[in-house]
């Protein structure tokens, strides 16, 4: 019998203490480093917004302050303020250069700058102050309104400045004082500069009646017509005397052809360095003289810069750089011209003065023009007393406003600040100053992603270009060459990348032995590990070297190694079938494998001798379009897809017949036959390909200026093949594990059926795969977008925008790389850097959402297998 | 695996001399004795199978999953024409030989056969053999219903497109033949390019023979086909197999010893890898020569 058991006391079952304690921990640990990274992510993407937000702010004037106090009086000549907005200054024709505090209105200083008396006959002045005086005897005054800026300190300052708080400012001697920090005040006061006399070879008879000077390297360069109507260039060179310490004037004079018209110019501009003379007409006739060879000056062209027949020129400003002529008319129109040089141009120079750019086509006069020290804005005033901001580039009017109360006439000149911060409008009897912010007109949405007319460009171009040597150097921040390289870059990543990858990843998952399988697939998984400066590296100073040292065979290699693969597999039918199926797993292997080194043996050989035959013996020269036509490049280019054409179209159009026919064959047979039809689809298809690339030959049409172009170096080619190393193991990774998760039942329902492991491969698993394989790839393109370092190092950097295969580009990672470090804080090229990590962030996000709705939704279906 | 059973002496012996060895009260159990101890043991096969014709003879058939082996010479062989049904517990290696005759098991690491199997006449697991062309030959329909994420009409038709066949005609009278066949031609012929995911789990079985009988096989090899079926479907697949029956050889692995005696005209008992028992249906439940295949087919074990 058995003992009678006495029930067991029933287990108290509790969770413990410590295992809440853990619960709880870990729950808050994980919330809290979940929602922490979502908030990275977050103030990441705010961070991003907010520094690039700024792009889009308008350019504002704030409501004018009207001076007390202002002169009435004639046009001046030229007006500007100092480099702060305190003190401004107007030069007039009757030989004054009057400084006035524009707080308050007061007149700092009075410079005479008459000649005993007699006003200067002629004058001209420009940017930054610098003016030119010629008078009746002909000699020349040159000379700049200028400041001196002294600082004081705690000690020096006198009380009244001590009461003021930073930034604020009080008159101060001959000038105005800013208290710019706790213990500092910066005083400005007007300082003009004068440079000696200089005797222009004039007669006494023949006064100067207009004159025109700029500054070059060396000195200046002037040019003046006298009442008769005779024009001479003179070029002044100032040395320091070694024993004096005395500034010498050596000036040499050349004469020029004398203007033909009915009556003489009435003004003379110098464009550029001075390589350039414009003779200009009230009626906007102009003669464009070529100055480049002082001792044989010529008239290149003539043109007109006012259309408008009854118009008259009003007021006449050049650019930063003097490189573009702003004309204003009396009809309101304002039209930017610079030369550009046509591809025909019958001038001497090869160049021609073109209005590029229309900034007002009608409206009341223009009459005063101002133009930046620092950027392509200006400031235009016209009859009625508007006042307008141009961005010039972008063709932009930004903002506009009328200074003076009531409709008080004309704005009669116009001063922008040098720190663009302040404009001057001088009215008929007012001063207005206006607070200016204008914000960044040079990466407003039009600049960055619409092709802008440049000066020196031939048309509208999207250029990026942002820094220069020169001060005056025109920044061109379009967007748009960057995105296309970032997305030539990728493009021709996957392009190498994604067959090698899904096509590494169909072989594990399909043909693989299970055994295999892991190590496979962790050794590729290894590749990602290298650091993609390593590869970055061996891309730029080894692979690109070889690349050009070999490029017939490194081409001849596509080629070849196809052939190969194909041959041999043509030739394996001949094995007998027992050997066959003997030799079907690790020996036919490899003989694949072995088909590698003998391609790179074929394309050795063969690379040479096609350069030869094909490409004059030169394909780097052939590429650059020295030497051959078109034809062997169609020729080339077409084969593979000529060759698809005719394997498809025999597959269309015999293979059932063919399959009827030989099923009763004995193997040899069949192999044979099937070799011969190999041989004969390929000649078809380079006989199609010959065909087609004499038709586009004869066409007109060569591929040189498409995808292949001027070899460089660093190419699109070379960083396809390297990046390629970086996107094959992670689309690979994913590419295995969609593939691997197709269900078995699937695969043998297929194989069960008879269908061979590729078939099975490609009818069955591929698609049912397919999600899981698109998000792979584009998992893969996101990481071929963001991919920074190869293209940095293998790339040239070169902003072009054109598909060929064998030049660079600069993508957008890349760039900033590049020029962060060097960026001004703040300035428009720092937040265009922002902007472009902005939209490689959206690139990245909408690439990577993309891909894991599609993994989701492929999830989803394979649950329902 | 299981305890021998507890056994209870049969009352009514049937009449027929057992032609057997093994006396039916006496060796009760002996056999499963002997087959768990690793002892040689020898199948029974009734004389009916040997007056058939056979499309598939299984001779001496073994097979070893890595160390483990899977089946003891199973020799045995499948009448032409006729519906042979392979019962057993489970775990006894039914899957495992039926997996075999179409060499689906060369997929599995590690696996090593010994022995042959012909194919009216033509040698399986000989060394020339083409497995692809050898699976062309033989259709099979899995415990799943496992159609292909495309229509219902490249399901069936999936074994003309691996050959090659491009005439729509020829697919088409074919697909409607195959579909006809397995008595679903009526459910779906207006929605032929519908996905086959969106079929009941039955049609899609009945799907799958569809496509196992759209090669035209010479064996059709069915491993449990219903078990993943609620019973209206179990019972029109059961009615299929009926009306195949003639025109296939038909070879179905079934857990449900009612639709072993009701669709099958041969039947084969296993256990542990051994084929046990082997003869006309009719005989094996009725009138068994082992007392273990009595007891396994009256439910008494397994
Ligand atoms: N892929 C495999 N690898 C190793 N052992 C297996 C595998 N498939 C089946 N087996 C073993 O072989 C034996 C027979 O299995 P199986 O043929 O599926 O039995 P049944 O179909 O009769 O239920 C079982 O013991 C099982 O564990
Ligand atoms: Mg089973």
């Amino acid at each position: 019998m058995q003992p009678a058991k006495t029930p067991r006391p029933r287990r108290v079952r509790t969770t413990s203490r410590s295992v809440r304690a853990a619960e709880r921990v870990a729950r808050t640990l994980i919330s809290v480093g979940g929602i922490g990274t979502i908030a990275a992510v977050v103030l990441i993407l705010v961070f991003l917004v907010s520094v690039v937000q700024p792009l889009a702010s308008a350019t504002s004037l704030e409501k004018p302050s009207l001076l007390p106090g202002s002169p009435k009086g004639e046009q001046p000549l030229r007006v500007g303020t100092d480099e702060y907005g305190l003190i401004g200054w107007a030069l007039r024709s009757n030989g004054q250069l009057e400084y006035r505090d524009l707080a308050s209105g007061a007149e700092l200083e009075r410079v005479d700058l008459t000649r005993g008396g007699i006003p200067p006959a002629a004058s001209s002045a420009w940017a930054g102050g610098e003016f030119a005086l010629a008078y009746p005897d002909g000699s020349l005054c040159l000379g700049r309104a200028d400041f001196a800026t002294s600082f004081l300190d705690h000690d020096k300052a006198p009380e009244s400045l001590r009461a003021l708080a930073v930034g604020e400012h009080a008159p101060h001697g001959r000038g105005r004082a800013q208290r710019i920090a706790a213990e500092q005040w910066r005083v400005q006061e007007p300082s003009t500069g004068q440079r000696p006399i200089v005797q222009l070879p004039v007669g006494a008879d023949d006064p100067i009646a207009v004159v025109e000077a700029t500054r070059t390297t060396k000195g200046f360069r002037v040019a003046w017509l006298t009442q008769s109507g005779r024009l001479s260039v003179g070029v002044l060179e100032e040395r320091e005397n070694p024993m004096t310490a005395e500034l010498e004037v050596e000036i040499s004079t050349f004469a020029a052809p004398a203007p033909t018209g009915a009556t003489p110019p009435q003004r003379l501009v110098l464009t550029g360095l001075g390589d350039s003379l414009l003779a200009c007409w009230e009626d906007g006739r102009a003669l464009r003289y070529d100055l480049r060879r002082l001792d044989d000056i010529e008239i290149s062209e003539e043109v007109d810069l006012l259309p408008e027949p009854s118009a008259r020129i009003s007021a006449l400003e050049l650019l930063i750089g003097r490189g573009t002529l702003v004309v204003g008319g009396t009809d309101g129109s304002l039209t930017c011209w610079f030369r550009i040089r046509p591809p025909l141009s019958s001038t001497r120079d090869g160049t021609r003065l073109m209005p590029v750019h229309a900034l007002v086509a009608s409206g009341p006069a223009i009459t005063s023009l101002a133009a930046s020290e620092r950027s392509r804005i200006l400031v235009s005033g016209t009859q009625d007393g508007e006042l307008r901001v141009h961005y010039v580039p972008t063709n932009e009017e930004r903002a506009s406003v009328r200074p003076f109360e009531s409709a008080a006439g004309p704005v009669m000149a116009l001063a922008l600040a040098p720190k663009e911060d302040a404009v001057l409008a001088y009215g008929r009897d007012s001063v207005a100053r206006l607070a200016l912010d204008v914000g960044h007109p040079d990466g407003s949405a039009r600049a960055l992603f619409t092709p802008l007319w440049y000066e020196d460009y031939s048309g509208p171009e999207h250029v990026w270009q942002s820094s220069s040597g020169s001060d005056d150097f025109e920044p061109k921040l379009g967007l748009v060459p960057l995105v296309f390289g970032t997305l030539k870059a990728t493009l021709f990543s996957l392009l190498f990348g994604v067959p090698i990858a899904l096509l590494a990843a169909i072989f594990t998952s399909e043909f693989l032995s299970p055994a295999w399988r892991t190590p496979i697939k962790s050794a590729i998984e290894m590749m990602a590990s290298l650091p993609s400066v390593v590869l970055g590296f061996l891309a730029a100073l080894i692979f690109a070297p070889f690349v050009q040292n070999w490029l017939p065979s490194v081409l001849a290699l596509f080629f070849c190694l196809p052939l190969c693969l194909l041959a041999g597999a043509y030739l394996w039918q001949f094995l007998p079938a027992r050997t066959a199926i003997r030799a079907s797993g690790m020996p036919r292997l490899l003989a694949v494998a072995a088909c590698l080194p003998f391609a790179a043996v074929m394309a050795l050989s063969t690379g040479p001798l096609v350069e030869r035959i094909c490409f004059g013996g030169d394909a780097t020269g052939w590429l650059n379009g020295s030497v051959g036509s078109g034809f062997p490049g169609w020729f080339w280019m077409l084969l593979p897809l000529s060759s698809a054409l005719a394997i498809f179209a025999a597959a269309h159009f015999g293979g059932t017949w063919l399959r009827r026919r030989s099923a009763s064959w004995s193997r040899r047979r069949c192999a044979g036959f099937d070799l011969l039809r190999f041989v004969a689809l390929g000649l078809g298809g380079a006989a199609l390909a010959a065909l087609f690339a004499a038709l586009l030959h004869a066409g007109g049409l060569d591929p040189r200026g498409s995808v292949v172009d001027t070899y460089v170096q660093r190419n699109a080619l070379v960083v396809g093949f390297v990046m390629g190393f970086t996107v094959i193991p992670i689309i690979y990774t994913l590419a295995e594990d969609a593939l691997s998760s197709v269900p078995q039942a699937l695969r043998l329902a297929s194989l069960g059926a008879g269908a061979t492991p590729w078939q099975t491969a490609m009818r069955i698993v591929v698609p049912t795969a397919g999600s899981g394989l698109f998000s792979a790839i584009m998992v893969g393109l996101g990481r071929a977008v963001g991919e920074t370092m190869i293209v940095l190092m293998a790339t040239g950097n070169t902003p072009v925008m054109e598909w060929n295969v064998f030049n660079g580009f600069r993508t957008l990672s890349a760039n900033i790389a590049v020029e962060l470090p060097e960026a001004a804080r703040d300035s428009t090229h720092y937040r265009t850097l922002f902007l472009a990590a902005l939209t490689l962030f959206a690139i990245t996000f909408v690439v990577n959402t993309l891909a894991e709705v599609v993994r989701q939704r492929f999830r989803k279906r394979s649950y329902q297998l | 695996m299981q305890h021998p059973p507890v056994l209870t002496p049969e009352p009514g012996a049937p009449s027929q001399a057992p032609a057997t060895v093994y006396k039916r009260a006496a060796a009760r159990g002996a056999v499963f004795q002997a087959i768990q101890s690793g002892a040689s043991f020898a199948t029974v096969t009734h004389a009916a199978v040997a007056g058939e014709e056979a499309v598939l003879d299984i001779r001496g058939f073994d097979l070893w999953y890595g160390a483990s082996r899977a089946l003891w010479s199973v020799a045995m062989r499948v009448p032409r024409g006729k519906v042979t049904a392979l019962i057993g517990p489970s775990g006894c290696g039914k899957s495992t030989l039926l997996r075999s005759v179409n060499r689906l098991n060369d997929l599995i690491d590690g696996v090593r056969v010994d022995g042959d199997m012909l194919l009216n006449g033509d040698s399986i697991y000989g060394s020339g053999v083409d497995v692809i062309e050898l699976r062309k030959r033989i259709g099979m329909v899995f415990q799943k219903p496992n159609p292909f994420p495309m229509s219902i009409f490249e399901n069936v038709v999936y074994s003309l497109r691996i050959d090659g066949e491009r005439d729509r005609r020829v697919l088409e009278e074919v697909c409607e033949q195959s579909l006809v066949g397995a008595g679903l031609w009526e459910e779906v012929k207006d929605r032929l390019q519908d996905s086959a995911l969106r079929l009941s789990g039955g049609q899609q079985q009945r799907l799958c023979i569809a496509r196992a009988i759209a090669a035209e096989p010479e064996v059709l090899l069915l491993d449990e086909p219903c078990s993943a079926l609620d019973p209206i479907a179990t019972g029109r697949i059961e009615d299929l197999i009926e009306e195949l029956k003639g025109s296939y050889s038909i070879l179905i692995v079934t857990h449900n010893m009612q639709q072993a005696s009701r669709t099958s005209d041969y039947t084969a008992f296993m256990y542990l890898g051994r084929l046990v028992e082997y003869g006309p249906t009719r005989d094996i439940f009725l009138n068994p020569q082992l007392a273990e295949t009595e007891d396994y087919v009256s439910g008494r074990f397994g």
